[in-house]
């Protein structure tokens, strides 16, 4: 995905969360991770993305 | 008032004529003057102030801004006073996310940004026009009224001391900025977007070594949950701006007891220990308007009295400089008799569509430095941390520094026929830079451009053809065409440069007989690949200009 992809994506993101509210953000955001998640190639592949988000949460 | 100033009498209720009345000497109206001066046009320049600004203001100028004021004749005490840079840093808390670096190269005629205080520019600007001559520069003259006719403007004004003065002018160009009182009287309005979220802008002065550069931080261990943006200025200055909680009063964000405390923590985290005092404090948030259109008769508007577009990416007083050097050559060959007033249309035409796309870039700024929703502020706070581990996001954190505007589909734009280009400059793009062998040793291209209409024939053989003879020879006064012959080999003469360095021949895409128009604002008008071609030059100029024959 080239920069402008990438600059494109984070603004549909971005006001779909507004759009949904902050009460059904968290709902959003868990069925998008899932949805992608469930496109990596193994369990190994999505539990490393997993623990990532974790760690940078946690920062 | 400044010194150097002279005033031409004006009878306190009498009705005078002048050609042109610039409202506002800012840096714009400032530049206006000096680029009118210098093609012969004399004007009259109202200023509410005493004297230049007070406050840094606009301390960013872009590549672009330093080759028109070269034009303006301020570029020299521009370059020595200010400090060049060409890149910066982003960091979230305390840890580096982004590096980047603007197009750059050794021995470049401009750096791509260089930092300086506004008021620098005013001065720089106001000596320039007034070495032009022609520009009667009136301080502490506060513009009262303004009545458009279809022949001209009558502008009424109070001058310092006290007295109320008329005069008729063939064009009023209103530079008199965000509160534009020639806006009001016409009962305009700028249409667009205004952000909540604000930034307190601080001036300090300190002694510092570190590098000049963009430096911003997110959510630093300083100041926790702001973002912080500091710039080096001249005579050891630092502009520090950072963003204002949403729940904080602005009225109490300015005081020093709140202002001066979050300073020195910043201060003291990155390792800034010498003494320092504090100079200037303000406040802001990020607009995105414009006017609809820049030309209403004739009644000119440039600079923040046209558009407002957000700080982060330095577009105000760059796009304003741009709307000066767009605007001073085609007012100055319509007033010469060489163009017809509707060449004015193209002027904002072209810069209302520069301020769309500034606006467009500023808002996407605006979005990352100041979220105006939890949809925005969710997105950032992820991006910052995903910036640590994946490179791919970090452009995300990119600060869009300003960049030249093409002007697409500008009537201007002649069509391009014949053999295709597969590179250089399209017609509505700025013309590439260059580093050439002149009579005078080596120069840059565009060093030509800022006066006239300038002819680029790339040939290894020394005779002009005789298109181009007959183009210049039926061409003069301030619509007259320099033709350059750009040669890869030899030696350069009067009208001859030489490209030893290959950089104009690759960058314009050339080959033998390749021809360039370049408008004297620097932008490429046509371009035809090969000399077959054969274009009938004054023919397209008198029709692009509609000129009177």
């Amino acid at each position: 995905m080239n920069t402008d992809e990438i600059e494109f994506i984070y603004t549909a993101l971005a006001e779909c969360i507004a759009r949904v509210g902050k009460a059904k953000t968290s709902l959003l955001l868990a069925t998008l991770a899932l949805d992608l998640l469930s496109q990596q190639s193994n369990a190994d592949a999505a539990l490393e993305r997993i623990l990532q988000a974790e760690r940078l949460a946690n920062i | 008032m400044a010194s150097g100033d002279r005033e031409t009498a004006l009878t306190p209720a009498g009705t005078s004529h002048v050609p042109v009345v610039i409202a506002g000497g800012g840096p714009v109206g400032l530049s206006v003057a000096a680029l009118l001066a210098h093609h012969g046009v004399s004007c009259l320049v109202l200023e509410a102030d005493a004297s230049w600004c007070e406050g840094s203001r606009a301390i960013c100028l872009s590549r672009r801004s330093q080759e028109i004021l070269g034009w303006v004749g301020a570029d020299r005490p521009l370059t020595a006073k200010g400090l060049s840079w060409v890149g910066g840093r982003s960091y979230f808390r305390d840890t580096e996310v982004l590096h980047f670096e603007m197009p750059s190269e050794p021995a470049e005629r401009f750096a791509p940004m260089v930092n300086i205080q506004q008021y620098y520019v005013e001065q720089y600007a106001h000596a320039a026009a007034l070495r032009a001559g022609g520009v009667d520069m009136r301080w502490s003259t506060k513009l009262s009224a303004v009545r458009a006719h279809t022949s001209g403007v009558d502008v009424e004004f109070q001058s310092v001391d006290g007295h109320s003065h008329c005069v008729h002018t063939d064009w009023l160009v209103a530079c008199d900025g965000g509160r534009s009182t020639v806006r009001e009287q016409l009962g305009l309005q700028l249409e667009g977007t205004q952000y909540e979220g604000r930034y307190v802008i601080v001036d300090i002065e300190q002694n510092t070594r570190r590098e000049v550069e963009r430096l911003a931080w997110f959510d630093p261990p300083s100041n926790p949950g702001s973002t912080i943006l500091m710039h080096r200025q001249p005579d050891n200055v630092w502009r520090i701006d950072y963003q204002v909680a949403d729940h904080e009063d602005p009225m109490e964000a300015v005081k020093p007891e709140n202002v001066l405390p979050r300073v020195q923590a910043h201060l003291d985290m990155i390792g800034e220990s010498a003494p320092w005092k504090p100079l200037w404090i303000s406040i802001y948030n990020a607009k995105c308007l414009t006017l609809p259109s820049y030309r209403h008769g004739r009644v000119l508007f440039a600079g923040d009295a046209a558009h407002l577009v957000p700080i982060f990416g330095v577009r105000g007083l760059n796009s304003g400089l741009d709307d000066a050097g767009n605007l001073a050559w085609k007012l100055a060959l319509v007033l010469k008799g060489h163009a017809s007033d509707t060449l004015l249309d193209s002027y904002s035409s072209e810069r209302v569509l520069a301020a769309r796309e500034n606006i467009a870039y500023g808002a996407k700024s605006t979005e990352f430095m100041a979220p105006p929703h939890h949809g925005f502020a969710l997105m950032r706070e992820a991006a910052l941390r995903l910036a640590l581990v994946a490179p791919g996001v970090r452009s995300l954190i990119n600060p869009r520094q300003t960049s030249p505007v093409e002007y697409v589909n500008s009537v201007l734009n002649q069509t391009e026929h014949g053999t295709a280009f597969a590179g250089g400059a399209r017609p509505g793009m700025p013309a590439p830079e260059a580093r050439l062998h002149t009579l005078q040793g080596l120069r840059h291209l565009t060093a030509l451009f800022g006066t006239n209409f300038v002819a680029l024939y790339f040939s290894r053989n020394q005779n002009l053809p005789r298109y181009i003879e007959q183009a210049t020879a039926s061409r003069s006064g301030p619509a007259a065409l320099h033709v350059v012959r750009v040669a890869d080999r030899g030696a350069a003469d009067a009208g001859t440069v030489v490209d030893e360095l290959g950089q104009a021949w690759r960058r314009y895409d050339a080959v033998q007989g390749t021809l360039y128009l370049i408008r004297p604002d620097g932008y490429v008008m046509g371009r035809w690949r090969e000399s077959a071609s054969a274009p009938d030059i004054d023919g397209l100029l008198k029709e692009a200009l509609k000129e009177r024959t």
